[in-house]
């Protein structure tokens, strides 16, 4: 999977609170510069690599549950800025069809917005060095880097969020190993529902070296099903930009606003 | 031309009568696309005078659509003149556009705001008009068009024909001076057709409001045009005309790869076998009087 | 990911729910939200998770439809549950949390119609954002049906069978491509009808009334209430805590009254 959606109501306030502030900041900066241009070309454009980006994550390519994303190339044409706006509004119609979590929009948004931007980033890059006939080479290795470095990010985020038993207690943190949440409201440590006696706050010092063993596991797993997914979405993006490339280079090579004026109209083409 | 003795059409003045204000002028405009295709809108001007209805006739390919963007400013003319009530579209668009009412052929994508009411409402929201007279602007577009209660649909569960409306309605809010039209009979059924062909009469005749389609459906052409251009294959204006004056040129049928309204094509054959054949009528009505003017004479 | 289908159920639905105000909705779903993310205890989470049902199966809501949306998450919420949590119990929690939270976000779409949703996310979002977020949605209906015509053609020209993974994975990577250059060139028409329009500002949405007041209370009592429960549950465990069986048997109970009740209208 390239993806992983973090449930709601696990990862500490704090956490996805922060989340939610950077996202927001980076959000309204965005903004602010993509609306110094001509504004209104872009909404558009915004909407439909949005779109696709979710018509893509609902297309099975295997059918096992791995989707793609498209993210590379919805960075690749929309560049950085309109990236962030792009990743928000894909992670809020996420949330609300009951794919991802709401609480955690944040910080998916900046987990796809990195996607998107070091997507656009190295594509550029790759272009550069290994020239354009190479654009499939370009796009697969990009997106296997990409996938590689926002996969971390997440085991990062896990690592996080299995911090220190002392701020878990007061944040009101699950603690994934030891299943003690930090009561905030009171001094001790409180157990799952009715099933449980009340451990003391002695036990929970002894059990505070096993957090690292829950981010080891978590990465185990997603570092042995993450490069499937990577791989797929590798071979995917390559195939798509290779085939745009030969078809409408600009749109690859300068971006999704490059082109001064669209090819065709009317019925001199008929629809597509 | 044609033997008016026979010609049972409205009478009209010819597109060269200055009788009212230029809305849209268009001189040898041309045009070439990214991928080599060129449109090349000449042989005569393309004019169109206040409170008239043109239709822009012509095979696929022809560059009717080329023609209609470039009215509404969405192409710039790389050769030739384009002016549309006295301004250039494609530079000062601003200056014009609450004077133009647009439906493109793809209304799907023409419909741009969640709900009908929004949509309808765009324009005036968007020129900043006061709310109470976005309502009322607004309700009487939806009224016009016989769809005040799709109001708080949302468009896309709209049949083809109902969306049609709605975008109908959104090009009329503003009440403009000029509707542009690409294909507005695709995809309507027969009903549907003629009430909007009564409605932009209506428009025409009470508001004085200047209409420009372009269709493939000839047979509505001599129900709602004054005048007609005939576009050929790559853009060339090869004739201008009232609709019987089309119909009865073998040659603009051909050049237009037109086919001929029922009626003209009947008058056309009853002509090859018999002379004294009535000239083409193009309403039943007239077509009737014709022949029976005809069986008369006989 | 049938929009289409999800909007259909928001426009044509005529319950009770369907004719709340959308501000009531989406402040109700707020507050279940928190519940879920507040919640400790499995048996509070079960409640919350039942009486939602409830409510969709009160409102004669297509729940063969929701409910598999609501499960999607629990894939990926298993995944993480497995890697970092030992014990079953709160794996469940993780997951139930997951599925809980995705079935208020689903009872949502399914009750109010995007556009009065999005209206609402736009007051608290720059403008630029609110305009994409109703662009992106009304894109997502061309798209898809543009891509399952795509997808078709495509398969029908290479004859495919399904059981020819690489072909299959060319045709659809072709599919994608082809929708790209749609999606590009439809962007471009999209603009140029703004533009005709007179785009300048936003893309407002006109805010409709509640035509259900009583049902905006209701909601909102209901789902503060559960979330004042959950936070007591939570303050004071030894106290609270070991009744938060009740709360699941009362959820249960109001599912099989409701859900009888619907079976005896229907």
């Amino acid at each position: 999977m390239s993806h992983i959606h973090i449930p709601d109501g696990v990862l500490p306030v704090w956490l996805w609170g922060a989340g939610w502030l950077v996202a927001l900041v980076a959000l309204m900066i965005a903004s602010r510069i993509s609306e110094r241009e001509s504004v209104r070309r872009k909404v558009p454009l915004l909407g439909v690599i949005s779109a696709l980006v979710l018509v893509a994550m609902s297309t099975e390519i295997v059918p096992i549950a791995y989707h793609v994303n498209l993210t590379v190339i919805a960075g690749a044409i929309l560049g950085p800025w309109m990236s962030i706006i792009s990743a928000f509004v894909v992670q809020v119609i996420l949330a609300l069809l009951g794919h991802g979590g709401v609480t955690v929009i944040g910080l998916n948004t900046i987990q796809t917005a990195t996607e998107m931007i070091l997507g656009w980033l190295l594509f550029r890059a790759f272009v550069r060095v290994l020239g354009r006939p190479r654009v499939r080479w370009a796009a697969a290795i990009t997106t296997v880097l990409t996938l590689a470095v926002t996969t971390t990010m997440l085991v990062g985020l896990v690592a996080l969020a299995g911090a220190g038993p002392a701020a878990m207690r007061e944040t009101g943190a699950l603690n994934p190993a030891t299943l003690r949440f930090g009561n905030p409201l009171d001094g001790g440590v409180v157990n799952v529902g009715l099933f449980g006696g009340g451990e003391h706050a002695a036990e929970e010092e002894s059990h505070a070296d096993e957090s690292p063993l829950s981010v080891t596991r978590f990465a185990a797993v997603v570092y042995t099903l993450g490069p499937i997914g990577w791989l797929l979405e590798a071979l995917v993006t390559a195939g798509v930009l290779g085939y745009v490339a030969r078809v409408r280079p600009s749109l690859v090579f300068e971006g999704g606003l490059a082109e001064a004026e669209p090819p065709h109209f009317g019925d001199e083409h008929g629809r597509h | 031309m044609t033997d008016t003795a026979h010609v049972h059409v409205h009478e009209h003045e010819h597109p060269d009568d200055p009788c009212c204000e230029e809305v849209v002028r268009i001189s040898c405009v041309r045009h070439t696309y990214e991928d080599g295709t060129s449109v090349h809108l000449c042989g005569m001007d393309f004019l169109v005078h206040a409170g008239k209805r043109v239709a822009v006739l012509g095979p696929n390919g022809a560059g009717k659509t080329t023609l209609l963007y470039h009215i509404l400013g969405l192409l710039r003319p790389q050769e030739g003149e384009v002016r549309v009530f006295g301004i250039e579209p494609a530079e000062d668009w601003k200056d014009i556009r609450r004077r133009i009412g647009v439906v493109l052929q793809n209304v799907d994508e023409q419909i741009v705001a969640p709900t009908v009411f929004d949509d309808v409402a765009f324009s005036p929201q968007q020129y900043g008009l006061p709310d109470a007279e976005i309502q009322e602007r607004t309700y009487a577009a939806l009224d016009l068009l016989g769809i005040r209660e799709l109001a708080g649909r949302v468009p896309h569960s709209l049949s083809g024909g109902e969306k049609r409306k709605v975008a109908l309605a959104g090009a009329l809010v503003m009440e403009p001076e000029l509707l542009v039209l690409d294909e507005p009979f695709e995809g309507l059924d027969p009903a549907s057709r003629s009430n909007l062909i009564e409605l932009l009469g209506r428009l025409s005749a009470e508001k004085g409001m200047t209409v420009v389609l372009s269709t493939h459906d000839i047979d509505t052409v001599p129900d709602f045009a004054d005048f007609a251009y005939v576009l050929a294959p790559g853009g060339t204006i090869v004739f201008r005309g009232t609709p019987a004056e089309v119909f009865s040129n073998a040659d603009v049928i051909a050049q237009g790869n037109i086919k001929p309204p029922i009626l003209a094509e009947l008058f056309a054959m009853l002509r090859q076998r018999d002379e004294s054949a009535p000239a083409p009528a193009l309403s039943v009505r007239a077509a009737v009087e014709a022949l029976e003017e005809w069986k008369r004479a006989d | 990911m049938d929009v289409t289908f999800v909007d259909s159920a928001a426009i044509l639905g005529s319950s009770r729910l369907h004719a709340a105000s959308a501000g009531a909705k989406v402040a109700a779903f707020t507050l279940v939200l928190a519940t879920v993310v507040v919640t400790n205890d499995v048996l509070v989470l079960l409640s919350a998770l039942v009486l939602l049902l409830a409510l969709a199966a009160g409102m004669g809501m297509p729940l063969r439809r929701m409910v598999p949306l609501a499960l999607y998450p629990a894939v990926f919420a298993a995944v993480f549950a497995f890697a970092s949590a030992p014990s079953a119990l709160s794996a469940i929690l993780i997951v139930g949390k997951a599925v809980t939270a995705a079935l208020a976000g689903v009872v949502l779409m399914f009750s109010t119609p995007y556009p009065q949703v999005f209206g609402i996310v736009q007051r608290f979002v720059p403008g630029i954002v609110g305009d994409a977020l109703l662009m992106t949605y009304r894109s997502l209906f061309l798209l898809a049906e543009k891509l399952a015509s795509l997808s078709t053609a495509i398969k029908l020209r290479s004859g495919l069978s399904g059981r020819q993974p690489i072909r299959a994975f060319r045709a659809t990577t072709r599919a994608l491509g082809g929708l790209l250059l749609y999606a590009l060139d439809l962007s471009q028409r999209e603009y140029d009808v703004l533009r005709l329009r007179g785009y300048e500002r936003r893309l407002r949405v006109r805010a409709l009334p509640s035509a259900d007041v009583a049902m905006d209370r209701a909601l909102l009592v209901g789902a503060a209430g559960l979330l004042g429960i959950t936070i007591t549950v939570r303050a004071v465990p030894e106290a609270v805590g070991i009744y938060s069986w009740m709360l699941a048997a009362l959820s249960l109970l109001t599912l099989a009254v409701t859900a009888t009740v619907r079976r005896r209208k229907s």
